[in-house]
Formats: structure tokens, C-alpha cells, sequence
């Protein structure tokens, strides 16, 4: 039994799941479901189509080079049996999965740090700009009234002055 | 002698299958309708054709039985007696001679009714006389059930040479008249038949005849065993062995060892060394049953040459065989050449007992369907309680075996080292340029998007309604939103004192009242606010466009609707419903509402009625 991964989409093929298509060439596609099967009878490419494995990898949405990588490897060879050795490969696939699902996170994480400054430096231009929607420009009343807002008691809330009408 | 191959004859079918055969190939061999609307010659030859070809079926069938069957006298006589034994000469003559009878018979009826046919004059008549010709063809056919009896009769091999093999039933010690058929036919077999006889004898006693009754019997028929090789075996040796009978036992062997020993003298040349006569086997464990079969092809080998050496011809052929001997050129001696080796593996092969074979412990493990062979019995591993372990192939959707490596573990260890680096770098690492808002500003920037929401959501609602209704104008101000109190409002919550602009609206107001009091009349052009709009109740902004819940009662005319009197306006609704009524019962969505969901929908055209027409539905 082996898990396979889709041709399309790059995700694993549980058995029981995809066809395979067999070229005249001898080459193997395998596919996890009728959408990708679908698109590759399309002749779409998937380094073009936005939402594969693929094509984030291609675009640095998704990390690309890792250690993590090499420790799965499709070994052609078999190795003798060795109760020890296979009990430290079922403890290691564990570790090297958090491993790499921490680093996918930092990943991320990094791919998405200009975006937070981009938003804390628009929302400060909106406040500046837009605060007319709240205080009239020649009003003389300064103070800022959050309408209807439920204080908890806890609170320190600020004793506003509700402009009476 | 005319060789007859019995098996070549083809069996004869029961009276009832025959004419049933023949039947069955007329009705499919010829055409089959006929209507009476036909020419009659037509029918008439119809007719015809069917005894005709019946006939000739019957014929046909009955003439390969007797041609097949052999005659009397062309075949072996042992043929002949066990056929007369079975069944009697005269029965099968005459068997065969009413076969042949019915043949001319048949043939005679089939003649007769196809000259009445000739003048059948109509269907109904035609089809009679087939019947009743067909009818008297059957009777003939009846009382013809032949059944064959065989021996059981097999082949072996010895030497090189086939030899048949005839097993006869058990016979009995009675007067000859009195045997029966089974016993004849052994009988006529040891009688004419040019073989060796195995006389077994049951030493245990288990068919229920003791030794003294089996010898009895064998002397009653030795004269049958003139000239033929004879060999007594002694049978069940593995309930009863030779040597544990009694004495009188013995001496009853012994003497039908010497009768054979008899049979073997009369065979001619001394007794050779090896020959035997009396042998023990046993056939359920099997020994000794090879041994047996060995002594009797052998002996029976040897009559045949000696026979054939004292015969004629055979100074024929010498004159042409001459076996040639190597003259040996010194006093060396030269055995075959065998290596060591293999005398030493033939001597380890004797001693050295069965091998535990896969098989024996499947049977001793229940069988084939049951036991269920370990694969992994042989498996060569560094520690052998491995060998039966299950080892997962998937974990956590990876395939375990791609991990699988040697150096794992110290790669693992290379991995968490270079893990532990990272994490620190990342936690070095947290800054930002910009800074995040006060939680004040982040409140009034909420603000802020709120309203602007509110804003954008009221004019897209407008956008839409705008295009397909007609807004009424604003100063028929029916939601109270250009009320001075509320503009007061909005300008106290932006921050600025309304006071002021409220007495300038007032004002204003106030201004065109006072001049319009005048010339006041009954005109309703200029609806004062309060006055009308006091039925009305406010509505949220929301549901502008819709006008479903609270409607001013439709005969009063809001002067910005443009009609003339309420009598009018009432009009106009029904107008405006009438035309929407009929596009609703046909579940249209409006004017140009063309689809058709299903141009031909089975359901309705499909079906029988029981009342009414299908042209219409």
C-alpha cells in the first residue's frame, strides 16, 4: 500500500480514491479527484492554476526548500527489517512533521509581515482623514463619544459627555 | 476374424428417446406452417414431405443399429459366449431380426399413407392421415431396449509392454449349473482367455469365507487353469500375516501352492530361480501389491515366448537377430563407473528417514482450507522475534517506508539542533516599523467604518430602487428624515451647536406658511408635514424600497403621485394588479419571462387515458 501524490494538485491520494490515467508513453498520471482529473483532460497547466501545491510553490506562497524535504525520499531498495530502526522512523515522522509545520508557519508568517505595517499605516491615514465623520471640523467640543457603547463596570471608562440634544 | 470395436457402436436409445429423437429432428429439419388458405398441392406436399422424411430418419437410425451391432459369429468366442452368457444367442438374433422388421415396416406404412395423401382434399385431411402415419410408425419402434454389461477392465504397464488387465466378481463354490451370470462371465473369461490367473485368497477371513471354503473352491475350478500361469496371492496380509495361520490353514496353501507349482512345471523348463507362486500383499497399506503385479506380467511374459520360440516361424527371425558382445582384449575388470558421491547420497538416502515436508503440517494443522502457512517462517533477521511483527506501511498520510533510513536517527538529531537555532532567531527577530493604534483610536477608527458602511449600504440601496421606481420627491417627505429635529440632532452628535441653524430653518418655514395663508384654498398641493403624515408611521431605512408592512389605505392621494382623485387611484391599482395577476399564476417573473424549464416534460405527455382523448391534455 502507498500513498501516492496527485499530479495536479500535489495532494496524497488515499487508496481508494483518483484514477490514474496510463499515457502511451508508459507515464502514470495520477489524480485525487474528477476536478483534477477534469482540469488535466483541459490541458491546463498546473503551475498556472492558483490554488495547486505547485504553482503556490512556484509563486513563494508556500515554503520550497527545506531539510524537511529530504527526509522523505522514495527509497527503490529495501531495507532488511530492523524492529529498532523502524520504531525510531515511526518516532522521527512525527517530529519532522512538527518540525516542518512550525517552519511552513514562520514561513507564513514572514510572506505576511509588510502586509501588517501596510494595514496599521492605513488605518492611521483613515483616522486622520475620515474623522469628520465623527467630529465636525469647526465643532467645538472636543471630546470624542463612542454612541451607545456598553461600558462594563470593570472598565475604566472614560466619563465622556453626551452632547445632549 | 473381423475386428469389431465395440466402443464404436452407438448407443442405442430407449424406445420412447427414439421416436422422440426422430420427432423432434422432422419438426426442425421441415418447414413448419401451414394454412389451410394454401394451394392444396401445397399442402398436400407439405404434408407428404413429413412422413417422408420420418421415414427416412427410422430407416436411417435402425439400419446403423444393425449394422453395428456385430454378428455371432464374427467376433472372439469369448465375445460370443459372454454375450450368450448375458443375454442369449437366440434373444440377441432375434432382437436384431426385429429391428429389421420394423425398418421394412416403417417403410411400407410411409409408402401407403403418402399414395392416400395424394388425394387429401384439405388441410384437416392432410394433417390426419400425417398423424396417423406417424402414429403407426411409433408402435413399431417400441420394444427395442438394449443394455450391455461390462467387466471391469484396465491397463498396466511392465517392461515396456501394455497388458490388460481383467478383474472378474467373486465366484462361488456351487455345481456349475447353478451359477449365476456373474459368476458365468468370470467363468467363460478364465475359460477362453489366454492369460495369467491371480487366485486371491482373503488369509484374514474377513469376507466371511474361511480358508478351507477358499480352497474348496479353488480346486472345483483348477481345471479352468490348464496352461495358464497361475499365482495365488494371498490378500489383507495387514489384518491376518501368513505365518499366524493356523496348521490346518497351512497345509490347505500349501497344497494350492503345489497345484500351481504344477502349472509352472507344465509351462515347460525348470522352475527359474525367482519364480514364485505364492506371494502376500495387502492392498490397503499397498505393499506387496506391486511385487504381485511384477511375478504375474512376468510369468505370463515368459509363456507368451516360450511359445512363440517353440513355434515355426521363429527360426525365421532368429536368422536375423544376433546380439553382438564385446570381446573382452585382457582380464581387466571394468564395472560401471559410478562416483563416490553418489554412492555415499544413495547410502544416507537409506538410512536418513522423511523430511518434515510444508504439506504434512498443513494436514496436521487442519487441512488445506484451515492451516494457513507462515511466509514469514524463513525470514532472515538480526533477531528473530522480528519475524512475525507487523510493520505499518502508512503513518500520518506519509509512506513509511520512504523514512526509512539507516542514519535517521542522527539526522533527527541534525534537524533539532538546526530547529532550536531557528526558534531563537525568531524570537530575536520581532519588531515592526509602523505602530499599532491605541485602543481609543482603534474604537473611533470602528466608528469611522461604520457609518461610512451605513452610507455606502443606503446608497446602494437607492441605486437600485432609483432605476426601477419612480422616488418620490423630497419635500413629500414620508420617513421624517427631513425633519429640522433631526438635523438638530446629527449636527449635536458631530459636535456642533444646531441651535442656530434650527431657528433659520424655522424660520424659513415659518416664512412661506404666513404668506400662503392667504389665499388658502382647497388645494392640496402643498401638504403641510404634520397633517397627513400622521398616519404614516415610520419605517426603517432599510426597507425603503419595499412597501410590504405599514401602507397608507389606498384611496388617499398623496399629492406627488400624480392623480387626480382617489376614485382614480383605486383604479389604477386594480389596473396594475390585473395585469400581474395572470403572469403570476403562470410563475413568471415578469414581462419578459420567456423560459420554458422543460419544453416536453415526460410527466404530462406520456400515459393512456381512461377517459377522454390523448390529442389533447
Amino acid at each position: 500500500m502507498r500513498l501516492e501524490k496527485c499530479w495536479f494538485c500535489s495532494s496524497t491520494i488515499y487508496p481508494g480514491h483518483g484514477i490514474q490515467f496510463v499515457r502511451n508513453d508508459a507515464k502514470i498520471f495520477r489524480f485525487c479527484r474528477s476536478k483534477c482529473h477534469k482540469n488535466f483532460k483541459m490541458k491546463r497547466n498546473p503551475r498556472k492554476v492558483k490554488w495547486t501545491k505547485v504553482y503556490r510553490r512556484l509563486h513563494g506562497k508556500d515554503m520550497t526548500q527545506d531539510t524537511t524535504f529530504e527526509f522523505e525520499r522514495k527509497r527503490n531498495r529495501p531495507e532488511r527489517y530492523d524492529r529498532n530502526l523502524t520504531e525510531n522512523t515511526l518516532k522521527a515522522i512525527k517530529t519532522i512533521d512538527k518540525v516542518r509545520f512550525r517552519r511552513e508557519e514562520t514561513h507564513h508568517k514572514n510572506r505576511m509581515k509588510c502586509k501588517i505595517a501596510k494595514e496599521r499605516k492605513e488605518a492611521r491615514k483613515e483616522l486622520d482623514q475620515q474623522i469628520h465623520m465623527l467630529v465636525a471640523p469647526g465643532a467645538k467640543d472636543i471630546h470624542l463619544s463612542p454612541a451607545k457603547v456598553t461600558v462594563k463596570v470593570q472598565h475604566e471608562s472614560t466619563n465622556e459627555n453626551r452632547i445632549e440634544e | 476374424m473381423v475386428q469389431y470395436n465395440f466402443k464404436k457402436i452407438t448407443k442405442v436409445p430407449t424406445g420412447k428417446d427414439f421416436v422422440d429423437i426422430v420427432l423432434s429432428r422432422t419438426q426442425r429439419q421441415t418447414p413448419t406452417v401451414v394454412h389451410k388458405g394454401y394451394a392444396i398441392n401445397r399442402i398436400r406436399q407439405f404434408y407428404m414431405r413429413k412422413v417422408k422424411f420420418t421415414q427416412t430418419n427410422f430407416h436411417e437410425k435402425l439400419s446403423t443399429i444393425i449394422e453395428e451391432f456385430p454378428r455371432l459369429d464374427d467376433i472372439h468366442p469369448f465375445y460370443g459366449d459372454l454375450l450368450h452368457v448375458l443375454y442369449n444367442k437366440d434373444h440377441y438374433k432375434l432382437a436384431l431380426g426385429q429391428i429389421n422388421t420394423a425398418r421394412n415396416l416403417i417403410g411400407k406404412i410411409a409408402k401407403d399413407y403418402v399414395k392416400l395423401l395424394k388425394y387429401g382434399d384439405s388441410l384437416y385431411r392432410c394433417k390426419a392421415l400425417k398423424v396417423a402415419a406417424l402414429g403407426r410408425m411409433y408402435v413399431d419402434v417400441q420394444p427395442y431396449a438394449f443394455t450391455t454389461k461390462s467387466q471391469f477392465v484396465g491397463h498396466t504397464d511392465y517392461k515396456y509392454l501394455r497388458y490388460q488387465v481383467i478383474d472378474t466378481p467373486g465366484i462361488l463354490d456351487r455345481p456349475f449349473e447353478d451359477r449365476n451370470i456373474i459368476e458365468m462371465c468370470s467363468i467363460t473369461a478364465l475359460a477362453h482367455l489366454r492369460a495369467a490367473v491371480l487366485f486371491f485368497l482373503d488369509i484374514s477371513g474377513s469376507c466371511g469365507y474361511t480358508i478351507a471354503q477358499q480352497s474348496a473352491l479353488f480346486h472345483s475350478i483348477k481345471s479352468l487353469f490348464m496352461n495358464k500361469p497361475l499365482i495365488i496371492v494371498c490378500n489383507k496380509t495387514d489384518l491376518q500375516s501368513l505365518e499366524g495361520i493356523s496348521e490346518d490353514d497351512k497345509k490347505l496353501v500349501e497344497e494350492m501352492k503345489s497345484e500351481a507349482m504344477k502349472t509352472l512345471i507344465g509351462q515347460g523348463g525348470e522352475p527359474r530361480e525367482g519364480a514364485e507362486v505364492l506371494l502376500t500383499m495387502s492392498t490397503l497399506t499397498e505393499e506387496g501389491v506391486i511385487a504381485v503385479k511384477n511375478a504375474a506380467c512376468e510369468r505370463l511374459l515368459d509363456q507368451r515366448v516360450e511359445i512363440k520360440m517353440k513355434s515355426k516361424k521363429i527360426n525365421d527371425c532368429l536368422n536375423r537377430f544376433h546380439v553382438a558382445v564385446p570381446k573382452p582384449r585382457d582380464q581387466k575388470e571394468r564395472p560401471p563407473c559410478i562416483p563416490q558421491a553418489v554412492l555415499e547420497a544413495k547410502a544416507k538416502e537409506a538410512e536418513k528417514e522423511k523430511k518434515r515436508l510444508e504439506r504434512d503440517l498443513e494436514e496436521e494443522n487442519g487441512g488445506a482450507g484451515v492451516y494457513s502457512a507462515s511466509l514469514k517462517k524463513h525470514y532472515l533477521l538480526a533477531n528473530d522475534e522480528w519475524k512475525e511483527d507487523n510493520m505499518p506501511e502508512i503513518l500520518d498520510g506519509h509512506n513509511v517506508y520512504d523514512f526509512v533510513d539507516p542514519d535517521i536517527l542522527q539526522r533527527l538529531e541534525e534537524l533539532e539542533k538546526e530547529e532550536g537555532l531557528l526558534q531563537e532567531e525568531d524570537d530575536n527577530e520581532v519588531e515592526m516599523d509602523v505602530e499599532d493604534l491605541t485602543p481609543q483610536q482603534q474604537k473611533e477608527l470602528a466608528e469611522i467604518r461604520k457609518k461610512k458602511s451605513l452610507l455606502i449600504r443606503e446608497h446602494r440601496i437607492k441605486k437600485s430602487t432609483a432605476e426601477s421606481r419612480p422616488t418620490v420627491p423630497r419635500k413629500f417627505d414620508k420617513d421624517k428624515k427631513f425633519t429640522s429635529e433631526r438635523m438638530g440632532r446629527q449636527l449635536s452628535s458631530l459636535g456642533l451647536d444646531p441651535s442656530k441653524a434650527m431657528e433659520r430653518v424655522r424660520s424659513k418655514s415659518r416664512g412661506r406658511k404666513r404668506e400662503r395663508s392667504i389665499d388658502h384654498g382647497g388645494d392640496d398641493m402643498n401638504v403641510d408635514d404634520d397633517g397627513s403624515n400622521k398616519k404614516m408611521r415610520v419605517r426603517s431605512l432599510s426597507r425603503s424600497g419595499s412597501r410590504s408592512r405599514s401602507r397608507p389605505p389606498t384611496d388617499v392621494v398623496v399629492p406627488g403621485e400624480g392623480f387626480k382623485d382617489s376614485a382614480q387611484k383605486i383604479k389604477a391599482f386594480k389596473l396594475g394588479k390585473k395585469s400581474v395577476q395572470k403572469r403570476n399564476k403562470d410563475a413568471r417573473k415578469g414581462e419578459g419571462d420567456r423560459v420554458i424549464p422543460t419544453l416536453k416534460p415526460k410527466h404530462l405527455f406520456s400515459g393512456k387515458r381512461s377517459n377522454g382523448k390523448t390529442t389533447r391534455r
